[in-house]
């Protein structure tokens, strides 16, 4: 099955420093709209979490119908 | 058991507090009953819960029911059994008796009638009637009460309360009410165990075939009701939560197929919140229950206790994923129900429980991150509500009027389309509604976006309606699919052109459309868009009961009205949740609504909002979507400052986001309003389109004082050129913050073009220090930009984000002030006085261009600049002063050599030629010291203070450097030159002969560090000499040339004799003294210091026939004394010897040798001076030191001076002596001639101090 998924780095000042997508699903333009508007919005999501525990793999935080969001926080 | 729900619900209806009956034996009811009821409900009871731990329940209510009441009595066991919950919960007796043996025989037997039965929890209650001030009804009321204690309270429990009616009250109250609460708590605690026993008994069949569900859930909810009556929610709420758990594995159970529910009228309306919505005998399917009823009705119960717990904030959490699971399961039957009744059902479940939780949450009760949460759910409920709604309005033809935006397209492109069995097909009297859509799709056109921004527009849609309206009806034969698009034109639905569908979709097509079997009339050609929309609307009518909601999707504007109601609603919510990304994005939809209304205003408002979001964040792909947006609100509503910024920020996002078309647009509106009328200036910030950095390399260092350019590197991120009027730039300093930056400017017109620009500053003297770039400031017609973004260092090209974590990279350093050239005088020996003389000055630049210096010359008194000849300059070689043989050094006195060049000074000012601007040079400058006063000869050893000479000899010159890339930079010097007379002249008479001739010895001693030759020197006598013999007053010409070496000396004798003398005045006047000629060259170079005077032949090969110089010198001749006229004579002293601490005299006799009238016509009084010289560590003098005697005139008189001395010490030391000062040293003569020596001794032993040896 053709998947699509998008990788992204966010510094700590929730800027976006590297973004890939990735899969199979050829490149659709809106596609990157897509994945970047869910991920900024994921943010809000992360802010909260990322202080309520120690891991650092945060799972999926966010599910936006198909597509599903995991975080993974650095340290520091 | 299941014939037991509609009695079970409408007891459950009726019934909501405790009962307890009161078995009124003594009639006694009436009088007590207000007594009773007023201490109703029962405040902080103590219950049992299920698990057997004491719960405090603030409030609990309940009733008192006579046991005749007919509630109490027309129930069957069966029943009671069942519904136990509604039984009461003690039986209060209530006696009153006032005779000990109307007790015994009557009371007591009935009431042991009434208690012994059953398992009721009961008590007895006595009512004493006897007044307070009646002792004797008193008594006896307490004694029967005893009695009734005796009888019927046990050890283990009272069940006996006494109650007073005139006592006091309070005590009596407290017992009664303790009693009632041990009754309901047991009471409780034994229905519970019941239950639990039944509840237990039943679900060990819950595998069983005989297991029914109904049964299961009377008991289990007679349970639950039973603890809500009791108030315990928390258990209540527990036992829905297991019924819910066992509800879905029975429905989920395989085998068994059940029908789903919702195809009744008004289904679609959720009823999650309200369990009393539908009986819940409608709703019994077999054994069980319809799962679209019942498992909202549970979730009703679980709501109403949450609210009874103040829970608001879980109803919202719990039903948004009651909303989400249920929403599946509705999917999973989608093809039994009405049209979209899915989307319908969730829009009214999310609304009602969206005003459910509002309405009972109130601010501030619940911690601060539970209240966030419960925002955050609100927000969330908001949402899925306005996306199934648009996905509504999009099936009836909206989806026009909604924003393609990321975030809409996000929620619909990938929510999938509704999938009834058949798509509702158009009915047969809405072709004037087809029509009016058709118009509608013709009509609508997307609206051009501003700039020209040509995009694609986002989807709506997940994939082509028109393609799966058409696949889901059953008209259309598998066979036909292609036909669709043939020949037809394509409508804006969305995106894409039709593409032939893949094979496999034809066979599960087949397959749908057979299975349903639910073919509809026509078989015709599929169906266009708008009739889709039309059939769409049509179905959606039939499926919504609400009125409210389909007026809300009745027209476009209705439509709009709620979109935005449930925006603002979403929107609301995520910001008081602090989700602030979801509120600023959905804030930006609610502008996509108001900008497509022209309410301007607000729209740049919120779009604002959005736009700092997202730049702040840096998500440029989202911000390209937005920013245009907000540009154009800008525009409209003339907000040139806002305008102008937008478009920079445009101009600055990545450059890929943009075609250069579209950012050619952007600067070109930039530019049209900077240069249009504005009405004053703006200030805009450019930063991240204009930026700057130094050159790379090391900063560029300045000395102190001097101007200089400074080279910087712009970047612009304009698409084409753009003129800049003026641009300037602060420089600040590092190490003085107080100090305010400074600007250079460069107020030409520069036109940058796009990507790297050098530009130049002409950069004025700053003060010392190491200086940063600052920011940068321009003007584009009336536009005032600056930017601070100086990309420091580092390739520039990069457009890395951490650029300002890097240090600042010093871009100027300004020198502290430092000598940068030098002054000073080549040469430190003497040179010659009254010759003009080549004075060396070493001008030497440090570590600094002296291009275009100007030197002033300024020459002190007694000094002047030889015009005549040129300065000559030359390259300073300190290897020339290793040349210390002057005598061999050949008389190259020309100074002209390769590296010698001449110039000409013009109001003492002298330009230094280029190429000495980088290396030391001496500067040589013919200087004329003028000294009016003849040389003095000096008497051979007396001394000269050389000081004096010194001192005679110095000149100054007073130099005045102006240099500097533009004469900035002065350097003022003084240098003194040292100049003097080639020799310095000494005589002394060397013999004197017996015929009256003297030899007259000239001592001439070199001044200058140079060779002098002597070709001749005479003597010009003055009065009283003359030269013995025949001679001119030249020594022997043989002797000629004398050369004398650098500071050394030599001698000449003249011979002369004393020659009669004039007239004593005229002598005086005349020639006072002796003149010395000396005719001399000098061969020295001017590197070291005195050498031939500076002549106009330069070119003349033959030195030596230089000019002779001419040297004179004054010598005061005196002609000397042949005979003394006095003589002093030093007497003998006294043949003991002189001994210390002994007086001794002193005596010397001084006789006149001649006349005194010749030699001394100044002392005519006779009177001689005298005065002794003493050493007053040696001696000691009695008397006058100092003093006159007359002495005759005559020749030969005598007189003798005598002085007490006392010697201080002994040894041989010098006398006393005796001096007349008053007469020449030469008219006296000494006996002894020279100074001479005396024995003193020491001082006699004192014998006092002898101690006689014993």
């Amino acid at each position: 099955m053709a998947s699509t998924a998008c990788f992204m780095i966010v510094s700590k000042n929730d800027i976006p420093i590297y973004e890939a997508e990735v899969g199979t699903v050829p490149k659709k333009e809106d596609a990157a709209h897509q994945h970047q508007f869910i991920l900024h919005a994921a943010l809000d999501i992360v802010q909260d979490m990322a202080w309520t525990t120690s891991a650092m793999f945060l799972k999926a935080i966010d599910r936006f119908n198909d597509l599903v969001v995991s975080v993974y926080v650095t340290a520091g | 058991m299941a014939s037991f729900l509609p009695q079970f619900q409408s007891i459950k209806t009726s019934f909501d507090h405790v009962v307890l009956a009161v078995e009124d034996v003594s009639d006694l009811w009436p009088i007590v009953k207000k007594g009773f009821e007023e201490r109703l409900p029962f405040r902080r009871a103590f219950l049992n819960n299920k698990t057997r731990n004491p719960v405090l329940v603030d409030e609990l209510p309940a009733e008192y029911i006579l046991t005749t009441d007919a509630r109490l009595r027309s129930r069957f066991p069966q029943e009671q059994a069942l519904f136990w919950f509604r039984e009461p919960y003690a039986t209060i007796v209530l006696v009153t008796c006032e005779d000990l043996d109307e007790f015994k025989n009557i009371l007591k037997p009935r009431l042991k009638l009434i208690v012994q039965n059953d398992e009721r929890e009961w008590f007895i209650v006595f009512v004493s009637k006897a007044p307070a001030h009646n002792d004797q009804a008193t008594k006896m009321a307490k004694k029967v009460y005893a009695k009734l204690e005796v009888d019927f309270s046990s050890k283990k429990r009272e069940r006996c309360c006494k109650l007073d009616l005139h006592g006091p009250d309070g005590h009596s109250w407290e017992d009664l009410e303790a009693k009632v609460m041990e009754c309901i708590r047991n009471t409780l605690d034994r229905r519970i165990h019941f239950y639990e026993d039944e509840i237990r008994k039943l679900s060990e069949q819950r595998f069983m075939p005989v297991w029914n569900f109904c049964n299961f859930f009377i008991l289990k909810e007679s349970l639950a009701f039973m603890f809500e009556i009791a108030h315990l929610h928390e258990d209540a709420l527990r036992e829905y939560d297991e019924l819910e758990l066992c509800y879905l594995e029975t429905v989920n159970m395989a085998g068994k197929r059940r029908d789903f529910g919702g195809l009744e009228q008004g289904d679609d309306q959720a009823t999650l919140l309200d369990p009393g919505k539908k009986a819940l005998a409608q709703i019994v399917q077999d054994d069980s229950f319809r799962e679209f009823e019942f498992r909202q009705y549970l979730f009703a119960c679980q709501a109403k206790l949450l609210f009874k717990l103040s829970r608001p904030f879980e109803v919202g959490s719990r039903g948004y994923s009651f909303i989400i699971s249920f929403s599946k399961a509705l999917a999973l039957h989608e093809r039994l129900l009405p049209f979209c009744m899915r989307e319908v059902w969730v829009i009214t479940a999310c609304l009602a429980l969206i005003d459910a939780t509002a309405s009972h949450y109130k601010d501030g009760l619940a911690a601060a991150d539970v209240e966030k949460e419960f925002y955050r759910v609100q927000g969330e409920l908001y949402t899925l509500c306005r996306t199934k709604f648009m996905r509504l309005g999009y099936l009836i033809g909206y989806g026009s009027d909604i924003d393609r935006s990321p975030v809409n397209s996000a929620s619909l492109s990938m929510l999938p389309w509704p999938k009834p069995a058949v798509w509702p097909s158009l009915p047969s009297n809405a072709s004037s509604e087809v029509l009016a859509k058709e118009k509608m799709i013709l009509q609508e056109s997307a609206r051009p976006k501003h700039f020209g921004i040509q995009r694609k527009p986002l989807p709506l849609e997940p994939s082509v309606l028109l393609r799966e309206a058409n696949r889901r009806r059953a008209s259309l034969s598998a066979g036909n699919m292609l036909e669709l698009f043939d020949g037809r034109p394509y409508t804006n639905d969305g995106s894409g052109s039709p593409s032939p569908l893949p094979k496999g979709n034809t066979l599960s097509m087949s397959r749908t459309f057979s299975s349903t079997g639910n073919f509809e009339g026509s078989i015709d050609a599929p169906m266009r868009l708008a009739e889709i929309y039309v059939a769409a609307e049509h179905a959606l009518r039939s499926t919504i009961s609400d009125v409210e909601m389909w007026k809300s999707l009745s027209s476009v504007e209705e439509f709009e009205q709620k979109y935005l109601d449930l925006t603002k609603g979403a929107a609301n919510n995520y910001h008081r949740s602090w989700w602030k990304r979801h509120g600023v994005v959905l804030d930006g939809e609610i502008a996509a609504v108001y900008h497509k209304h022209e309410n301007y205003d607000f729209a740049a408002n919120l779009y604002e909002k959005v736009c700092a979001l997202y730049a702040g964040e840096g998500w440029e792909n989202l911000l390209v979507e937005v920013l245009p947006n907000l540009a154009e609100c800008q525009k409209i509503l003339n907000d040139q400052a806002g305008y102008l910024s937008s478009c920079v920020r445009l101009l600055s996002l990545d450059k890929g986001l943009f075609l250069t078309k579209e950012r050619q647009a952007f600067q070109s509106e930039v530019v049209r309003l900077a240069h249009s009328e504005m009405e004053h200036p703006v200030p805009l910030d450019v930063s991240s389109l204009i930026r700057f950095s130094g050159n790379q390399g090391p900063p560029l260092e300045l000395c102190d004082g001097d101007p200089g350019t400074l080279s910087v590197m712009l970047r612009s991120g304009f698409p084409d050129d753009i003129t800049l009027e003026s641009l300037s730039l602060t420089l600040s300093a590092t190490n003085n913050t107080d100090e305010g930056a400074k600007a250079v400017k460069k107020s030409e017109a520069i036109v940058l073009r796009p990507g790297r620009n050098n530009i130049n500053f002409p950069l004025p003297p700053q003060k010392p220090g190491s200086y940063v770039l600052g920011v940068l400031t321009g003007q584009i017609g009336q536009l005032r930009f600056r930017s601070h973004s100086s990309s420091k260092s580092g390739p520039a090209d990069t457009d890395d984000f951490s650029s300002y974590e890097k240090p600042t990279r010093p871009i100027l350093k300004v020198a502290k002030p430092r000598s940068l050239v030098d002054l000073t005088a080549a040469v430190s020996s003497a040179l010659l006085m009254n010759e003009s003389q080549w004075v060396g000055i070493i001008v030497k630049p440090i570590d600094y261009s002296l291009k275009g210096a100007v030197l002033h010359i300024d020459t002190g008194p007694g000094l002047r600049i030889e015009d005549r000849h040129g300065i000559e300059i030359e390259k300073h070689e300190v290897g020339s002063r290793k040349t210390p043989n002057l005598d061999n050094q050949p008389d190259n006195l020309s100074p002209v050599s390769a590296a010698v060049k001449q110039l000409i000074p013009e109001d003492g000012k002298i330009s230094l030629p280029d190429w000495t601007s980088n290396i030391t040079s001496v500067l040589w400058i013919p200087l004329l010291a003028v000294s009016d006063g003849l040389a003095k000869g000096t008497p051979a050893g007396t001394v000269v203070p050389p000081r004096q000479n010194v001192v005679d000899g110095l000149r100054t010159i007073a130099l005045k450097l102006d240099f500097g890339a533009s004469h900035n930079q002065t350097f003022e010097k003084t240098i003194a030159v040292h100049f003097t007379n080639p020799f310095h002249v000494s005589t002394r008479v060397a013999d004197k002969c017996n015929d009256g001739t003297l030899l007259l010895q000239v001592i001439l001693q070199s001044q200058v560090k140079a060779s002098l030759v002597i070709y001749d020197a005479w003597l010009d006598l003055q009065d009283g000499f003359a030269h013995a013999g025949k001679a001119d007053g030249r020594p022997a010409s043989s002797f000629f040339p004398l050369v004398v070496s650098s500071k050394s000396r030599a001698g000449i004798l003249f011979t002369i004799c004393l020659a009669d003398t004039l007239a004593k005045d005229e002598a005086k006047q005349l020639d006072p003294a002796s003149i010395l000629n000396i005719r001399y060259t000098i061969s020295g170079s001017r590197k070291l210091g005195a050498h031939s005077p500076v002549t106009e032949e330069l070119s003349e090969p033959d030195n030596i026939k230089a000019e002779h110089l001419t040297f004179r010198s004054a010598l005061v001749l005196q002609r000397p004394v042949l005979d003394p006229c006095l003589a002093v004579g030093f007497l003998p002293l006294p043949s003991s010897g002189i001994r210390v601490g002994q007086l001794v005299t002193m005596k010397w006799r001084v006789e006149r040798l001649k006349d005194s009238e010749e030699t001394m016509p100044s002392d005519n009084l006779d009177e001689v001076l005298y005065e002794v010289d003493i050493n007053s560590e040696n001696w000691m003098v009695a008397g006058r030191k100092r003093g006159y005697v007359s002495l005759s005139s005559k020749q030969g008189s005598r007189i003798e001076i005598s002085i007490l001395c006392l010697p201080l010490v002994a040894g041989y030391v010098r006398p006393p002596q005796l001096g007349l000062p008053n007469v020449g040293e030469t008219n006296i003569s000494c006996n002894p001639p020279g100074p001479h020596l005396v024995c003193v001794l020491p001082s006699p032993l004192s014998s006092s101090y002898c101690v006689p040896a014993a």
